[in-house]
């Protein structure tokens, strides 16, 4: 089975939207991680570091440049989904919980923050390409990571809806809410338009841009409820009907 | 006896956070550091700052909120303030100046001790 060949906001030369709001958006959402990293490194050069804090920053500049990497990747996939085809097969939504909070872990970590993946009981499985749910699940992860109390941990979870049909993987994040006009704004746009969350200015309006192609590619849809205490972003997949063929 | 010189941080990104700190206490300079500006209106009620460095897109309300708050009380709307943000490109120092805002750093250029040497400047 194969997922729908691109999108049509796409162009033939790569770029969405058909103007350069996309790259004018991922310089914007590149500066953070990038001018972390370069006053993590003057600060290397700095006199009057012991060697655990030069090991620590050391690692800071290793997880931020590889988050800034993930949007990079993403950003290069999604602007080629117009040439490539991808397969479609049942794959164990818990799996891609589990691989995602284990590659999230020393990021989260570093930060004071956990990940986990809340377990289910019934084993289901979704119809999607796994490379492109678990970049997904990445994108919601990164997200989530500065937003929520550090007490409280992300939670990654999967259920089945619309009597068993759909499958819904999201991440969960615990922290302050998001104004009800700023969620209004969000949720008109969301995976359609690359625009900040600005309530949540570090959050990847990017990433829930490319996030939103690469749920399409799989004929899914993501999404996002707001909470009193926090956002769950979720993605919607169709459910596989192997296992209940067994 | 000389008071030590306390400045709030307001960065919702924990490492430079702490990067900040660790400058400004390099240079005897007090400091603390919040997330978001609820927790920023917390800390000011608690202890006055003598200055501020706010990051402008925080979580929730953004500066611009904890800056109007701030010019809503008197005792409050003379701490100075320096502006540390990715978006000084999107910012003038007229527009800003209304709000006690004195300087504006650009994260993404600004050297360790241009923070400390700002601070010195608005300091009291």
């Amino acid at each position: 089975m194969q997922g729908s060949k691109g999108q049509s906001e796409i162009r033939q030369d790569g770029l969405p939207f058909g103007d350069l709001s996309l790259l004018v958006t991922a310089a914007h959402e590149l500066k953070a991680p990038l001018s972390l990293v370069r006053q993590l490194s003057l600060s290397l050069e700095s006199s009057g570091l012991s060697a655990s804090e030069r090991d620590r920053l050391v690692h800071q500049i290793t997880l931020t440049s590889e988050r800034a990497l993930r949007l990079t990747t993403d950003l290069t996939r999604a602007t080629r989904l117009e040439d490539s085809l991808f397969d479609l097969e049942p794959v164990n939504p818990q799996q891609i919980c589990e691989e995602v909070a284990h590659e999230l872990r020393p990021l989260y970590a570093a930060r004071g923050r956990e990940i986990r993946v809340v377990s289910r009981y019934r084993p289901v499985l979704a119809v999607a390409n796994k490379d492109l749910l678990r970049r997904i699940m990445l994108n919601f992860g990164d997200n989530a990571l500065h937003y929520g109390e550090s007490e409280h941990p992300v939670e990654l979870h999967t259920r089945l809806y619309d009597g068993g049909t759909k499958i819904r993987m999201g991440v969960r994040d615990y922290g302050p809410a998001v104004p009800a006009d700023v969620w209004r704004r969000l949720q008109s746009h969301i995976g359609t338009d690359t625009q900040l969350l600005h309530a949540r200015p570090q959050s990847s309006g990017l990433g829930l841009y490319v996030a939103g192609q690469f749920a399409s590619v799989m004929d899914g849809q993501i999404g996002a409820t707001r909470h009193r205490d926090g956002a769950t972003f979720y993605v919607d997949l169709s459910a596989s009907t192997q296992l209940s063929l067994l | 006896m000389t008071k030590t010189p306390y400045v709030l941080i307001v960065e919702d990104d924990e490492w430079l956070a702490q990067q900040h700190q660790r400058m400004l206490e390099a240079a005897g300079i007090r400091s603390e550091y919040v997330a978001h500006a609820l927790a920023a209106i917390d800390a000011i009620d608690a202890v006055r700052p003598d200055a501020l460095v706010l990051d402008v897109l925080l979580a929730g309300p953004n500066a611009f909120t904890l800056l109007h708050e701030l010019q809503s009380h008197s005792d409050l709307a003379g701490i100075p303030v320096i502006f540390c943000t990715n978006s000084a490109d999107e910012l003038t120092p007229e527009d800003v100046a209304l709000y006690g805002v004195r300087y504006i750093l650009d994260k993404t250029t600004m050297l360790p001790g241009d923070l400390v040497a700002c601070v010195k400047k608005v300091l009291p």
